[in-house]
């Protein structure tokens, strides 16, 4: 499982659902967590911290966003060499099968519908983790 | 599924009644431990948003425009605030305004999921957060259907559907 020193990167234009985000990360043993509100003001974050050399571990972004949408955030992430391999999970309320085929399509790591709850974000994190240590 | 499902009249159609109270019970108990139990419903003439707090959302599937708003009191909204967030509230200030929105996207997207499955043609849209009493007499022609629902400690909240 990721090390409870993670890095995280939280983005969500609802400042509910960053709280939401972050109460299940510190339930799940995880409290280094940084908040965004949408992906313009994500990707700025995610290059300077991989610039200082204190990346972040994984991000968990929101995709309806104004500014810059989280499936864009993503692509922006795919698109750098440098940031890659940044574990990202989306969080939406979209749970039609084109938007899956679209997330993956772009390099999702995993894929979380509203509403959740702390187990089923743990569920995911243990996939992802598994998948990326199996590909190692 | 080959053709959009049509909207007949959505404040008699039995799916699209279930798919939002399903949400509603869903969502609450997923992201706020909540149990919510809904009551029997009613049409009310004039639209009238019942609680202190509401979140609104204009409500697209083909021809059919209409509302869905949910509406709470304000015990009922401060202890599902608390529930989801671990930390009391007593006014409704904007982060409760906000956590409101977010609910009722929530539901709204829950529900809308369930309905496009079935053949329903629903797009997403934005929540509006009201407050303080109000109502709405323009905004549609028709009635509302009003589906109380009680949570523990006899506290209560609603949803209200709409059509043009």
């Amino acid at each position: 499982m990721f090390s409870p020193d993670t890095r995280f990167l939280v983005v969500d234009d609802f400042a509910t659902m960053r709280k939401i985000i972050k109460k299940v990360l510190a339930e799940l043993g995880y409290t280094n967590v940084e908040e965004a509100d949408d992906g313009q003001t994500a990707l700025p974050k995610i290059k300077e911290a991989h610039k200082e050399g204190n990346p972040f571990g994984f991000v968990v972004s929101d995709w309806n966003m104004p500014g810059m949408t989280g499936i864009d955030l993503l692509r922006a992430v795919r698109a750098d060499e440098s940031l890659k391999a940044t574990p990202f999970m989306l969080v939406t309320a979209e749970s039609e099968q084109k938007n899956v085929v679209e997330a993956v399509q772009a390099g999702v790591n995993d894929y979380v519908v509203k509403p959740f709850n702390a187990a089923t974000i743990k569920a995911k994190f243990e996939a992802i983790y598994n998948r990326l240590n199996k590909a190692a | 599924m080959s053709a959009a499902q049509k909207v007949e009249n959505p404040l008699l159609d039995k799916n699209l009644v279930n798919a939002f109270v399903d949400g509603v019970k869903k969502t609450l108990s997923t992201m706020a431990m909540t149990e919510s139990t809904p009551k029997k419903a009613f049409v009310e003439r004039d639209f009238k948003a019942k609680g202190e707090v509401s979140g609104m959302i204009g409500m697209v599937a083909g021809n059919m425009r209409g509302t869905i708003t949910i509406s709470f009191e304000k015990p009922s909204i401060f202890k599902i605030l608390e529930n989801m967030l671990g930390e009391p509230y007593s006014e409704i200030n904007e982060e409760v305004r906000d956590a409101v929105g977010e609910l009722t996207n929530m539901i709204y997207g829950t529900a809308k999921t369930a309905l496009n499955e079935m053949g329903y043609a629903f797009e997403m849209a934005i929540p509006t957060v009201i407050t303080g009493s109000h109502e709405i007499t323009s905004y549609h022609k028709g009635a509302a259907l009003v589906i109380p629902f009680s949570m523990d400690d006899n506290l209560q909240f609603f949803i209200e559907i709409t059509v043009e």
